[in-house]
């Protein structure tokens, strides 16, 4: 998952990304939108994108050609999702733990907070 | 070659705003106790923050500092508002970083939560929603906001 994070967070591969999102391009046509960037760079992004999963390359005689890979997009939705997995489960330890300290408490002391406690009704 | 339009076409399949994400699990302790871990600044740090300063009721702060996973040994620093505090049921907060890298500015996102009486636990619903994805040209590029977008951009383009 490193490396999808590591592939994204240059904004020119996150714009490489968006441009073989709906239509596959060649690596010349790529390279063609970004007149600041030398050639050799953009290659060098294609392979970080393909290596993270992210992009599938594709030959066509001397060509590459380059496509966003859905299911690479769907692991960055799983990263997200995962913050809260991760979150929520230590949440569940804790909780449940501070739930038992506070039964036990209770079961210690059955004369205050067991048994007979009149509520008034 | 392809025509420059192409370009603002792709930008534009993007939309406002992600789907919420959605997450539940049940825990085996009452609501009450449950509830507590999100408004009391000792147990907040005990799952999702390393420090917290919270004044549970609408209008309140909701700050959470959380570590970086970089190793650097550094914050993230979320600036929230509590927006409903009804114990033991809900708490709503938004969510936000003031860390630009992060992609999700203060105010932007809002977390939802609602804790139900399961079985003698609690069913704990949490919803994220509003999370920032409009701005594809943003200058607000943190990979939390760009995972989102990204995602959204997947699921919202027709014919994939």
């Amino acid at each position: 998952m490193q490396s999808v994070l590591d592939a994204v967070v240059e904004p020119r591969r996150r714009e490489i990304l968006r441009l073989v999102h709906k239509a596959e391009l060649p690596a010349g046509a790529i390279a063609a939108r970004f007149v600041d960037v030398s050639r050799p760079a953009i290659s060098q992004h294609l392979r970080v994108l393909r290596d993270a999963g992210l992009l599938v390359e594709r030959r066509e005689g001397t060509r590459r050609l380059y496509r966003t890979r859905p299911e690479g997009l769907g692991e960055l939705r799983s990263f997200v999702d995962e913050f809260w997995d991760t979150r929520l489960e230590a949440l569940r330890q804790e909780a449940e733990q501070e739930q038992r300290s506070r039964d036990h408490e209770q079961s210690e002391r059955p004369e205050r907070n067991g048994g007979k406690r009149d509520r008034g009704g | 070659m392809s025509s420059p339009s192409d370009r603002n076409a792709t930008v534009e399949s993007v939309t406002e705003v992600g789907e919420p994400i959605v997450r539940e699990i049940h825990v085996r302790a009452a609501p009450e106790t449950v509830f507590e871990f999100f408004t009391d600044p000792g147990k907040v740090t005990r799952w999702l923050a390393t420090e917290a300063t919270l004044d549970p009721r609408p209008g309140g702060v909701c700050h959470q500092d959380h570590a970086r996973e970089d190793g650097s040994g550094g914050s993230y620093h979320m600036r929230g508002e509590f927006l409903e505090v009804s114990p033991p049921e809900r708490v709503v907060f938004t969510w936000g970083f003031t860390d630009p890298d992060v992609g999700v500015p203060p105010g932007s996102s809002v977390v939802d939560v609602t804790l139900t009486p399961d079985g003698g636990g609690t069913r704990l619903r949490l919803e994220h929603r509003d999370l920032p994805v409009a701005t594809i040209e943003s200058h607000a590029d943190g990979w939390t906001g760009m995972l989102v977008r990204l995602a959204t951009a997947v699921m919202t383009t027709p014919g994939d």
